[in-house]
């Protein structure tokens, strides 16, 4: 993946894919969760006090909320065994590249990185650890009056705007996942579009975990003012640690009138971590909003971009490819709430399970009372690899007004044994027919991701197939 | 008549009250004794689970009085049906004439886990009821048609049908039930059709519950290797219907099919909760439940299609429509699939929910139709896909004579 930040090209040679520092962080907090560090978090911050209140409200909401019982297990996570501030880079003694497991190694050397694409971004936000370190905006953008730059950054240089939206799409109670969030949140990138302004160029961040145990909790917050468009892209790839590490971000998005917004994440976390995310977006009239969503890492993740459709004729689609291997369960989804006239919804999930792994669907799509007119379809698709592998689809309906149209289908398949037959014909190995017929599977999602992406995801995919990874 | 005190608080004294009054022999007073155990152990759904998200319990009218002296079911069957062994009757009757058939398949299963407190309860609490037993390579000429008809409406009914089909045994049946309107009751029906090898049952159920009347039940059925099982609900009545359907395909190359017909109107409420489980190889389960929602009616509609590990070549479909015909109709139809193994050979689901396509009545109307006769014959048009594949005449008039109540009669298409 590019990485054209130059504090992270110098890096030594040990750390070439640029994941790992010796240095020790210069503020941890120790490990575990209470108002004490919330507030600590807030102080060391120098926030503002309303921020504070807010941190300390949250957590309050996290404590009293029990975890939820349904989608993947949770039991196993120690909340208290999680460090939930730091700064800098990690503890090097005991991350050498040695220390990676095999799996991730190899995927490593055999995706390589490809940088071809670079150009073609506008600017790149790495997250590295809690702190956002780095920032590139081109200046074009900054003379349209684009803002990028880290959330805590933008806490303080933007105030307005940021008190304006923030925590207004996701409230602090809204579940038991986004209130750790609002009490520790720590990083993530803040974009305000002014009105009529068109990003032509997608907007990167890189995301990173670097210490063991440590959580991210990085909070993103996008506007889109009216009439604007932006294509944001968030890719992550984690190092791998022995003991379970927990990713509880949390996005939110408003789309104003006549704007568009597209939100495109590939997750490949490694195979300890705890994928809880909860990102919610909403879309004012003739607004459009989209999610590309791929889950390809993680042990557990748990992820279901919404839409609010608010204002009339507002849109809302979902990309979602799923990829599970051995003992990984990906719990995901799309959720669009119809609340508004000739609102229209498209959810479309491509999901695969192999070896031992799990996919879920799990939507929800909801019309209220007078959105006539409202349109929504939901396709989900589920290749099942291995006769131990798993696949499940939980698609709510919820339709409170007559004058619409929503639909649902699903299928569930395997690789049939003639389209291998055929390919294997053609003179390819199993694996490479395999991959092939993946690959098509998965074809009307990967063509709208960015081409780097594509071509990351495509490989990805190869190797899964040819057992090299996982 | 006598009154017997609310019988969820019913104990093992008013339980064997039942059996004092029906005169009924040791066994089944042990019967219900251990299944009334079961129904204390068994708490009743708190709203939390899945299954009872969309169905409030609490104004279920428990106080009800316990219907003791339950009608008579009345059969009609072709005259000779019973010539070749076959014994279709009410259930009071089968228990004094054919004790041992009734014992060896009484209470053999312990219902599906969404409905089990409701299923103890009827084993414990039933009072009226059908069994029908076919026995080995018999196959039962023409339309066995079962009815019941409750006098009162503000009564506790549990009644419980029993089909049994021996191996390549076949049977079609039919059963009605049907209550006055006004005043609350609690109608808690269990079916169970349990198919041998190769056998071929067809069972309907038609419910014309009055407009007070909460149907609380449940159907299982059981598909033994190579058997054909089709079960038709049509749900007309009742207040509040919420039916649990359990389908077990225990044995290779069984096949199944589940098809629905919901016609609701006023303040009706239909929830329905499906299990498909297919644990044996070849089998093939398919599932088609239509709803046509007038006024302020509800249906919601859980399905979950189960392919268990080490099946192999199982086929099943899922599919629930929903036709809003008031702006006030709501529809929640949510097919949930859990498929434990890759080698199948087809698994899907769909669900819609919408209004009537304007174009189609445009058209309808340019044709000299007016608005609700355009209507009626789009709804009746909709429900084809299902009434087009009860190939039984007397269960296909029967049915559509009963959902007339809400979408009209087809004659004047006809």
């Amino acid at each position: 993946m590019a990485l054209p930040n130059p504090a992270l090209t110098q890096i030594p040679d040990s750390y070439k894919y640029g994941w790992h520092d010796s240095e020790q962080p210069p503020t941890t907090f120790p490990k575990g969760i209470n108002a004490e560090i919330v507030e600590k978090i807030s102080r060391v911050k120098g926030e503002p006090q309303w921020m504070t209140d807010l941190r300390l409200k949250a957590y309050r909401h996290f404590e009293a909320r029990p975890l939820p019982m349904w989608g993947g297990d949770l039991t196993p996570i120690d909340f208290q065994d999680i460090y939930y501030y730091v700064t800098g880079s990690s503890d090097g003694a005991a991350q050498s590249w040695d220390d990676v497991p095999d799996y991730i190694r190899r995927t490593y050397d055999k995706l390589g990185i490809p940088e071809a694409e670079k150009k073609y971004l506008a600017g790149v936000g790495g997250q590295y650890d809690s702190e956002v370190i780095y920032h590139n905006i081109r200046e074009d953008l900054e003379k349209q009056g684009v803002i990028f730059m880290g959330t805590d950054q933008a806490l303080k240089e933007h105030p307005e705007i940021f008190r304006e939206h923030f925590g207004t799409v996701i409230p602090a109670n809204d579940n038991k996942l986004a209130a750790l969030n609002t009490a520790v949140w720590s990083g993530g990138s803040f974009i305000y579009v002014p009105k009529g302004v068109h990003v032509e160029l997608p907007l990167q961040a890189y995301f990173r975990i670097n210490t063991e145990n440590m959580g991210q909790f990085e909070r993103t917050l996008i506007v889109a003012d009216e009439g604007s468009s932006v294509h944001y892209v968030e890719g992550c790839t984690a190092p791998t640690y022995s003991t379970a590490s927990l990713h509880s971000a949390v996005v939110e998005i408003i789309v104003k009138k006549g704007a568009r917004v597209r939100y495109t994440t590939i997750q490949n976390w490694s195979h300890n971590v705890y994928n809880l995310v909860t990102k919610r977006a909403v879309a004012h009239e003739d607004a459009v909003m989209e999610w590309v969503d791929g889950n390809l890492g993680s042990k557990l993740t748990m992820k279901y971009p919404s839409i609010y459709l608010l204002g009339e004729r507002a849109h809302g689609e979902v990309l979602s490819i799923a990829f599970a291997g051995d003992d990984q369960h990906q719990d995901a989804g799309g959720k669009i709430i119809h609340a508004a006239p000739n609102t229209t919804s498209l959810i479309t999930s491509k999901s695969i399970s192999k070896g031992t792994g799990r996919t879920s669907y799990r939507g929800l799509v909801k019309v209220y009372p007078g959105c006539e007119k409202s349109k929504s379809t939901v396709r989900c698709d589920a290749l099942i690899l291995d006769e131990r592998a798993r696949s499940d689809t939980y698609p709510y309906m919820e339709i409170d007004e007559e004058d619409v149209t929503i639909g649902h289908e699903a299928t569930v398949s395997k690789v049939g044994s003639e389209q291998l037959f055929y390919l294997m014909s053609r003179g390819l190995s199993e694996a490479e027919a395999s991959a092939m017929i993946v690959n098509g599977f998965i074809e009307p999602i990967v063509k709208e991701l960015p081409m780097e992406y594509a071509v990351e995801m495509n490989r990805l995919i190869q190797l899964q197939m040819e057992g090299a990874v996982g | 008549m006598t009154t017997v005190t609310n019988p969820l608080t019913l104990d093992s004294e008013a339980i064997s009250r039942i059996s004092d009054h029906l005169d009924e022999p040791d066994w089944l007073r042990s019967h219900r004794a251990e299944w009334w155990q079961r129904a204390t152990a068994t708490p009743p759904p708190t709203g939390e689970e899945e299954e009872w998200r969309r169905t409030d319990l609490a104004p279920l009218p428990r106080d009800a009085e316990l219907l003791l002296d339950a009608p008579t079911v009345e059969v009609t069957a072709q005259p000779d049906a019973t010539a070749g062994g076959l014994i279709v009757t009410d259930l009071r009757t089968a228990v004094r004439e054919h004790p041992d058939l009734v014992r060896r398949f009484l209470g053999t299963s312990r219902g599906q886990a969404s409905h089990a407190h409701f299923w103890a309860l009827a084993q414990a609490g039933w009072t009226g009821g059908l069994f029908c037993y076919v026995p080995r390579g018999l196959t039962v000429d023409g339309t066995i048609l079962a009815r019941t008809v409750l006098e009162r409406a503000d009564v506790t009914y549990l009644p419980l049908t029993l089909v049994v089909a021996e191996e390549g045994s076949s049977v079609t049946l039919l059963e009605e039930v049907a209550s006055p309107d006004g005043g609350a009751g609690w109608f808690g029906g269990i079916v169970e059709v349990r198919a041998a090898q190769a056998a071929h049952v067809r069972y309907a159920h038609l419910q014309q519950l009055g407009d007070g009347a909460w149907n609380i039940g449940a159907q299982r059925v059981e598909v033994g290797q190579d058997a054909t099982v089709t079960t038709l609900n049509a749900e007309v009545g009742s207040k509040v219907t919420k039916v649990g359907l359990d389908v077990q395909m225990t044995g290779k190359g069984g096949t199944s099919k589940l098809l629905g017909l919901l016609a609701a109107g006023d303040d009706q409420h239909i929830d329905i909760n499906s299990d498909q489980d297919l644990h044996a190889s070849y089998t093939t389960s398919d599932l088609l439940y239509l709803s046509a929602l007038y006024d302020r009616a509800r249906a919601a509609f859980y399905g979950v299609t189960k392919v268990r590990a080490g099946s192999a070549q199982t086929s099943s479909y899922q599919e629930c429509r929903n036709l809003l015909l008031s702006p006030q109709a709501g529809a929640e139809p949510i097919p949930v699939l859990e498929i434990e193994t890759n080698d199948i050979l087809r698994c899907g689901h769909g669900a819609t929910a919408g209004a009537i396509d304007p174009t189609q009545l445009f058209y309808a109307q340019t044709r000299g139709l007016d608005p609700d006769a355009a209507e009626r014959m789009i709804v009746r048009g909709f429900f084809e896909q299902v009434v087009a594949q009860i190939d039984d005449a007397l269960i296909r008039e029967r049915v559509l004579a009963s959902l007339a109540r809400r979408i009209g009669t087809t004659e004047a298409f006809a």
